[in-house]
């Protein structure tokens, strides 16, 4: 399938007092058309940097992309100017982000929030920015759209809000949205409706989603393809059944096995013992090994390149090397990879065609 | 698990007052027990009165109505200074956030060891010191860290801070109002591990609020689901999972994203409407089977204990 983005080899620091933060460390992947790419990870891992820089969200000064292309349409959106760009964003590359109490104008009707996007990019008059927001707001499940688009936020539930939020967003038929965190913010209910919402809008517009969140059951059950960050790189990526079911970074063991599934017993959580690295000075070699209780002599002194696993899947790690010792992998993540196993073959049929 | 009652909640209600004439019902007339040593889970969506419970169980608020018993006797009764210290020392909470219930002024030596003075638990400079450097290493920090700044930690430490403090003054019960929501998964296990390892060590009884429900399935012996100020179903944790029976627990359920993709794209999400309810009488809490509670009417009961048996 096409690609629609190609991020490669991607640094963003930022200058403070107390030195450059180096929050981006090189991230490469690629974007389907119509697929659904999440981005996992802890915070500070560099996830929401990663997706504000392929929006340009950066503010600069103090934060500024060092290196690398981000290529989208035949351009290269790192190299673009703050006026060019504000024709992509909002019209090709739209954002929702994580809190939708804050996101909104308080004191602007949310008609006209919508329709700001409309009536710049497309062009539209008026009334008919009006007519396609109530269409929108119906397209999103607001119950009385035509009536509700002269009420201000405060008038809305968080559900409702969140709904609004991508309403604004879906406005110009974006080719690319990025999702930050949408359901963080909302209850489990609310969280499963808004899910739903957003699959089925891809479906009838055909846009890709890159969604954010370090909830492993949102992963689960809306990406098509993963990306696991860590300390501004990213160590696995893979389909969401090789992610899952055949993990291969110690690191995605760690976030699996901290998850309790509804099945698992009285046997204690794998933690993953530690906190983030200070991203000021990131630790020489991999960023993980003081954390991996398999780290290898190799990993305080050379970074890991990406091994390749399957033509989908690629990982970061020196476990993958030809002259690593056989690990085994903690009983909680060992336990879905049996599943895998038995069901692989049909599993990765599956994982080509998305 | 010995069979003792700690905690006995009976018809708790705790209404707000919001404006002359309009009245917010937090929490609605609900009743529990918890047991000693257990850990009884509390869930519902946010706005359910869950955090209100805790409130009004530790005496944060002065309940409308209803009556707490902990230990045999009355939270919310008129105390004399002695007894509510003393009350005081047995129940201690955690809070969900762990960047503002921690005094930014304060070193963590002075927070954690802030119970101990008060009740009077330490005599001298040294003890002092030694308390809190012991109770930080039972929380997986160490002594290094008393004379830092809150501000100098992470969540995760932070949250372990203020556990710590809550165990300084050796309590019996310990109510842990969303512990974990505001941390990181990998460090949500962290803690998790760290509250049942000192439950097995030290006996603690907890009453654990969240809305993971698979978090509190995780930690918790006994699961109370709250909606709309109401408690709707009660059961051990494994069988409120296996057989949840009142819609609204079903929904909530049928909700949770759990870590597998296959699950997750064959999950029927089903919803609750309070609506479908039969409303010809005022619901009851009535229990279906030993220890599994349900707020339903007579024709829901029946109709429930149907489904359970098949």
């Amino acid at each position: 399938m096409e690609n629609i983005l190609e991020v490669n080899n991607l640094h963003v620091s930022f200058d403070t007092y107390g030195g450059e933060v180096k929050a981006v460390r090189g991230v490469s992947f690629d974007l389907k058309k119509g697929e659904t790419l999440a981005i996992v990870g802890e915070s500070g891992s560099g996830k929401s940097v990663t997706t504000r820089a392929i929006a340009r969200l950066i503010p600069s000064p103090p934060g500024r992309i060092k290196e690398g292309e981000i290529l989208f349409d035949g351009k290269d959106l790192a190299k673009l100017s703050d006026k060019q760009m504000q024709a992509v964003r909002g019209k090709d590359i739209s954002t929702i982000f994580q809190d939708p109490m804050t996101s909104l104008n308080p004191t602007m009707k949310i008609g006209t929030q919508i329709m700001e996007g409309l009536i710049k990019h497309q062009k539209m008059s008026k009334s008919q920015a009006k007519e396609r927001t109530i269409e929108l707001l119906e397209l999103v499940g607001l119950p009385s759209a035509s009536e509700r688009v002269n009420q201000y936020p405060h008038q809305f539930s968080g559900g409702q809000r969140q709904r609004i939020v991508i309403a604004i967003a879906l406005a110009c038929n974006p080719k690319i949205l990025i999702a930050d965190e949408p359901t963080t913010a909302l209850d489990v209910t609310i969280q499963a409706q808004i899910l739903e919402l957003m699959k089925d809008i891809q479906k009838k517009t055909e846009s890709s989603i890159i969604f954010i969140t370090h909830d492993l059951g949102v992963v689960a059950n809306v990406a098509d393809r993963v990306a696991v960050m860590y300390a501004g790189k990213i160590v696995e990526i893979g389909t969401a059944d090789e992610i899952f079911y055949n993990p291969k970074h110690p690191y995605t063991w760690g976030l699996i096995g901290s998850m309790p599934t509804l099945d698992s017993t009285e046997e204690s959580l794998v933690a993953i013992p530690g906190s983030p690295p200070d991203m000021l000075n990131p630790p020489k070699g991999d960023a993980f090994a003081p954390r991996n209780d398999f780290a290898l002599e190799i990993d305080k002194e050379l970074e890991p390149p990406m091994f390749k696993v399957s033509d989908t899947h690629y990982a970061a790690t020196w476990l993958l090397h030809e002259y690593a010792p056989d690990v085994e992998p903690p009983e909680a993540v060992k336990r879905r990879m049996k599943g895998f196993a038995n069901t692989g073959a049909a599993s990765s049929g599956e994982g080509d065609q998305a | 698990m010995s069979q003792e009652k700690l905690l006995e909640v009976k018809n708790l209600k705790q209404h707000f007052k919001t404006g002359r004439h309009s009245v917010v019902k937090a929490v609605d007339g609900i009743s529990f027990d918890i047991y000693k040593g257990e850990t009884f889970g509390l869930v519902g969506e946010s706005g359910c009165g869950k955090s209100t419970t805790g409130r009004s169980i530790i005496r944060l608020y002065n309940a409308t109505d209803g009556q707490v018993t902990f230990g045999g006797e009355d939270v919310h009764g008129k105390k004399s200074k002695a007894k509510l210290k003393e009350f005081n020392q047995k129940m201690q909470m955690i809070f969900q956030d762990p960047y503002a219930s921690l005094n930014p002024r304060m070193t963590v030596m002075d927070i954690i060891a802030e119970g101990l003075d008060i009740h009077g638990l330490v005599n001298n400079q040294q003890e002092r010191k030694a308390r809190v450097h012991d109770l930080l290493e039972r929380v997986g920090l160490n002594k290094e860290h008393a004379s830092r700044y809150p501000h100098e930690f992470s969540g995760g430490q932070r949250q372990r801070i203020g556990i710590a403090r809550a165990l300084a003054v050796d309590p019996e019960f310990i109510i842990a109002d969303e512990p974990i929501s505001a941390l990181d998964v990998s460090i949500q296990a962290q803690v998790v591990n760290l509250l049942k390892d000192l439950q097995k060590e030290h006996g603690y009884t907890y009453l654990f609020i969240a809305h993971d429900l698979s978090m509190v399935k995780y930690i918790s012996d006994r699961i109370g689901v709250m909606y709309f100020g109401k408690m709707v179903e009660l059961a051990d944790s494994e069988e409120l999972y296996k057989n949840p029976l009142h819609p609204y627990t079903k929904s909530l359920l049928s909700a949770i994203p759990l870590p597998d993709p296959d699950y997750e794209r064959n999950r029927v999400r089903t919803e609750y409407n309070p609506a479908d309810h039969d409303t010809s009488e005022t619901p009851e809490f009535r229990e279906i089977r030993p220890n599994h509670w349900v707020l339903c009417t007579t024709k829901e009961f029946e109709a429930y204990k149907k489904e359970i048996k098949n």
